[in-house]
């Protein structure tokens, strides 16, 4: 009894932990109902007096945010899907098999973090260019489809499942193949989960390589045409909240579905001894 | 088909739609340059005022010449360098597209800009062109004898203020207009208003975000004080005695009179002139600001009007020049002939109605001279003469391929000043050897 | 060997594209170091001469500094704090899980409402500022004072990229089977210790993970420094990944640029190198 009540106690701390953390993000929440002349008033109204929920549709009639939202789903979730695949690749064979070279496979894949997108932009602009992928979703979607975070997640987290399973499953004669898709695939959705989750928001938050890839608004993904919404003056600052608040909605979506995959009771069973 | 009158009908038809008066008149003469199909790519940045207009007016001449169809992007200002530079490396780069002024010699020196042949532009010469300008922004436009710009818009700057604040503390926003910057500083201790140590209302404010706006605001006083940013020898000569004088003038408001605070402003970069907005300081150096910047987050003072623009004061009160600088629309140098010349029919259609410009976009003031000062709708907006002599006096800001890095280093310079206390002349010292060295970078590579 | 070749069969679809979009782009980039290119003309080579400028330069060896503090302080605080996240949100207190899904919100804020929101809260006068007064703080110019600028670059780090580790670490804390811990309790093993002995070594694979990464991360971070301070006052905010922005793109100089990036790269490879030494000493096959 005294310890289901510690329990209870212990959400208090949390709970507090998390309002104060989401400072910023309620601020957002709430500064997105509100009048523009209210914006930015250093005395904050935290509940709006008057509240302006017509900023929402306000903002996708002065620009064309839905079509930019459907944009950055396409292409967020061909990244999702590509990333989910080639990453638990790459990551069960560097974490599950040895191999000449497989710490240098490590660290080359790790190295392609290491330098940022702006000294490599032209030569990736110049690739995609010549294909003809100029203004289309492969174009901006091509060079994100295996990203090296992935691959190390994989890596950690495939190495956690014990080898003894895999050993065993080779004695009885199982393939390759069919040993990753039965035994090792299982034992990783928490990982797999955090892999799409991971994959799918890093690219929909992309701003560079869009920009750049990008001069027609058909094609346009949300933080370009949100950038260039911010920067005329004449849409209320609030609206820009607005269409902040709606981009947060797609990956927490996201995150609630695959969040189920992260509790606990994933972990081994049976095969003891 | 259409037949030769036919075409010159429409044409003509067109013209007179547009109400067209003063020179470069775009009458019937003005056949477009060929009848076959041409496509083009424009480029330009977004702007609540500009980019619609820029595109009512592209929309208005693909009509009138079905045979040219345009591809119109805007990009946020910030972006729109980015991509046409990456535009030129990657060979993707428009055909047309606007330029900050002040970006010229970034185009001119690596020759990636067509020189214009004025007489398609309407004038006869390069100097009815030159005359038809004001001086300052002419100077950016024309190298070596040629024209490589053709200018929209063109703006000094002013310094605006709350009426109504000046009333409040006993200030009388005719008789009481600062001329000098210690009128201005003292003008502005009395606009001041402090919560024990917290500024209330600041009473001038200077720009404080972003690099581009610091170099822009102090550009005029260094030249007021007998300062120069190179010598002749292309040295960075803004740490000499004339300089540490500009400087001084520029960190007095906060050092001296104590009615500015530095480190609170709520600027962003889309709405740099927020804290007049938000009447949290009563005066501000900007652009012109009209009634469309106004009303989103002040609508009170749209409505009651309690706003006006004044000159920035000078060293002397003969000397208000402050800065102006203005945008061109230019061709890229690999554009084919045959779109040069359409380019050059659609900018100068473009530019044939200064008067449905001035309605769009108004207070943002053109170039060009004549053709659009004498409408009453241009008479009768406010603070229009101080506007127009802003703009016909203003000095232009310096002419180096260096202009980033020379207003990162000022903008660092300043925030030593004015946040962290530093000595003037160490600052400025620091500021001109940064410029030096990008400089020598430039010559070496 | 044939265990071998099903590795390699298994990793090379990966390598292969990374040959195709990222090797030959990179070493586009290490050979442009060596050359001045302003993107529109030709890259000429100029040998050593970008990195013998860099090494005169008091704003690029500003940056530098920036950069090693940045990364390590940003680092260590976003592991310790996405760790002790896990730990807070894994426990069987009622509603952890929804507290869970809030904290992550933080990272999936726009990241432009991320940079427009903080420099409104690290106002002066902003509400950062409100609620620290009651401690008796004073006012602080968290953004436009050489002392604090950086440790507020770092707090909001940390606030936007805690959460994004901390779901790391709660899966794979969901990972750990539940016999580890009835076998620790049979033996008496609770509190502190069980998380020393059994959770900790269950968690160093994503441990060596979330470092690598977050230093990764710190190292090309630009935008948060770049909207929120401009790299300022004076500098104290420009990290290295925003010299090179700025370099290649409003100065035009992407030749210095890659040259600044080499360094950078320099830096984030021995940071790695060191920590594989670190971490994959303790892995089996």
């Amino acid at each position: 009894m005294g310890r289901r009540l510690l329990r209870w106690l212990g959400l208090v701390p949390l709970a507090g932990l998390t309002v104060l953390v989401l400072l910023p993000v309620l601020w957002m929440l709430s500064t997105s109902f509100q009048a523009s002349e209210k914006m930015f008033q250093l005395a904050m109204e935290w509940i709006p007096a008057v509240w302006h929920p017509e900023n929402y549709p306000n903002a996708l009639h002065r620009a064309p945010f839905p079509l930019f939202f459907t944009n950055s789903l396409i292409v967020s979730t061909v990244v999702m899907v590509g990333n989910v695949v080639f990453c638990t690749l790459a990551g069960y064979g560097l974490a599950k098999f040895r191999f000449p070279g497989d710490r240098f496979a490590l660290l080359a894949i790790l190295s392609t973090l290491m330098l940022p997108l702006e000294v490599t932009l032209v030569p990736t602009f110049l690739i995609v260019h010549s294909l003809g992928w100029l203004n289309t979703y492969q174009g901006i979607f091509a060079p994100l489809l295996v990203d090296a975070f992935g691959i190390f997640l994989m890596r950690q987290f495939v190495l956690g499942v014990p080898s003894d399973y895999l050993q065993a499953a080779r004695i009885d004669g199982a393939g390759e193949l069919r040993i990753l898709w039965k035994i090792v695939l299982p034992q990783c959705k928490p990982a797999l989960a955090v892999l799409a989750l991971f994959a799918f928001r890093d690219s929909w938050d992309q701003f560079l390589w869009p920009l750049a890839v990008v001069s027609r608004d058909e094609y346009r993904t949300y933080p370009l045409g949100l950038v260039r919404f911010a920067e005329d003056y004449g849409n209320p600052q609030t609206e820009q909240m607005a269409v902040a608040v709606m981009a947060t909605i797609p990956v927490f979506v996201l995150f609630l579905l695959l969040q189920r995959l992260l509790k606990k009771g994933f972990g081994l069973t049976g095969l003891k001894g | 088909m259409t037949t030769r009158r036919d075409f010159l009908r429409r044409t003509s038809v067109g013209a007179a739609a547009v109400g067209v008066l003063g020179i470069p008149a775009f009458g019937a003469a003005q056949g477009a340059p060929t009848r076959a199909p041409v496509k083009l790519t424009f480029w330009t940045w977004e702007n609540p005022q500009q980019r619609p207009w820029l595109k009512k007016r592209i929309d208005q001449y693909t009509q009138q010449y079905p045979n040219v169809s345009v591809e119109f992007q805007y990009f946020a200002f910030s972006d729109l360098g980015k991509k046409v530079s990456i535009g030129y490396a990657t060979g993707t780069a428009p055909d047309g597209y606007t330029t900050g002024d002040w970006l010229m010699p970034t185009w001119l020196t690596r020759k990636l800009i067509v020189p214009l042949d004025v007489q398609q532009l309407g004038y006869a010469s390069l100097d009815a062109f030159r005359d038809d300008h004001a001086p300052a922004f002419v100077a950016g436009a024309i190298h070596e004898g040629k024209a490589y710009g053709y200018p929209l818009w063109f703006y000094g700057v002013l310094n605006h203020v709350n009426t109504k604040q000046f009333k409040e503390v006993g200030l009388d926003p005719v008789k009481d207009e600062p001329k000098t910057w210690e009128q201005l500083g003292e003008v502005a201790k009395r606009l001041t208003v402090k919560d024990g140590s917290k500024f209330t209302r600041q009473g001038f404010k200077w720009a404080m975000h972003a690099s581009q706006w610091t170099a822009f605001q102090f550009n005029p006083i260094l030249l007021q004080a007998g300062g120069q940013w190179f010598d002749k020898d292309g040295k960075c000569t803004v740490n000499n005695e004339a300089g540490v004088r500009a400087m001084t003038i520029r960190a007095a408001m906060v050092k001296q009179y104590g009615a500015e605070d530095p480190a609170d402003s709520l600027a962003t970069a889309p709405v740099p002139w927020m804290d007049w907005l938000k009447e949290r300081a009563a005066m501000f150096s900007a652009p012109p600001i009209g009634p469309q910047a106004i009303k989103p987050i002040n609508p009170a003072m749209e409505a009651e009007g309690y706003y006006k623009a004044y000159l920035m004061p000078g060293v002397s009160d003969d000397k208000r020049y402050s800065t102006c600088y203005g945008f061109n629309c230019v061709i890229n140098v690999h554009a084919s002939k045959e779109k040069q010349d359409v380019l050059h029919h659609m900018y100068r259609f473009i530019m044939s109605d200064l008067l449905d410009c001035w309605k769009a976009t108004a207070p943002l003031t053109l170039a060009r001279k004549s053709g659009w000062t004498d409408y009453p709708e241009v008479k009768s907006t406010p603070n229009i003469q101080a506007i127009l002599r802003a703009k016909d006096t203003g000095v232009f800001l310096p002419r180096t391929p260096v202009w980033s890095e020379l207003a990162d280093a000022m903008h660092r310079a300043v925030q030593k000043v004015t946040l962290a206390n530093g000595d003037i002349k160490v600052a400025l010292n620091e500021a001109a050897a940064e410029v030096d060295r990008a400089t020598a970078e430039l010559k070496k590579g | 060997m044939r265990l071998q070749l099903w590795g390699v069969a298994f990793v090379l679809p990966a390598l292969l594209f990374f040959v195709f979009f990222k090797y030959g782009p990179m070493g586009w980039a290490f050979w442009l170091s060596f050359t001045s290119y302003d993107m529109l003309a030709p890259p000429r080579f100029v040998g050593v001469a970008n990195f013998a400028g860099l090494a005169g330069d008091p704003v690029f060896l500003q940056s530098l500094q920036n950069t090693l503090v940045y990364i390590v302080a940003s680092t260590t605080l976003v592991t310790l704090v996405a760790l002790l996240l896990a730990l807070a949100v894994s426990t069987r207190v009622p509603g952890a899980r929804v507290c869970m899904s809030g904290i992550f919100l933080t990272n999936v804020m726009p990241i432009i409402a991320v940079c427009l929101v903080w420099r409104f809260l690290l106002h002066p006068h902003g509400l950062v500022n409100q609620l620290l007064a009651p401690f008796g703080a004073g006012r602080i110019d968290w953004l436009t004072s050489n002392a604090t600028a950086m440790p507020a670059i770092v707090l909001v780090t940390v606030w936007r990229f805690a959460p994004y580790f901390m779901v790391v670490f709660v899966a794979a804390l969901a990972a750990i089977p539940a016999e580890y811990y009835e076998a620790a309790a049979i033996d008496g093993t609770r509190g502190l210790n069980r998380f020393r002995y059994i959770t900790l070594p269950l968690l160093l694979p994503q441990l060596f993970f979330v470092i690598v990464v977050a230093a990764l991360l710190s190292a090309r971070l630009f935008l948060m420094p770049y909207i929120i301070t401009g790299g300022g006052p004076g500098g104290a905010t420009r990290v290295l990944s925003m010299l090179i922005y700025e370099t290649g793109f409003s100065y035009l100089k992407m030749g210095r640029a890659a040259a600044i990036s080499v360094v950078l790269f320099a830096i984030v490879l021995a940071l790695t190198l060191a920590q594989m030494k670190l971490f994959m000493r303790h892995e089996e096959t």
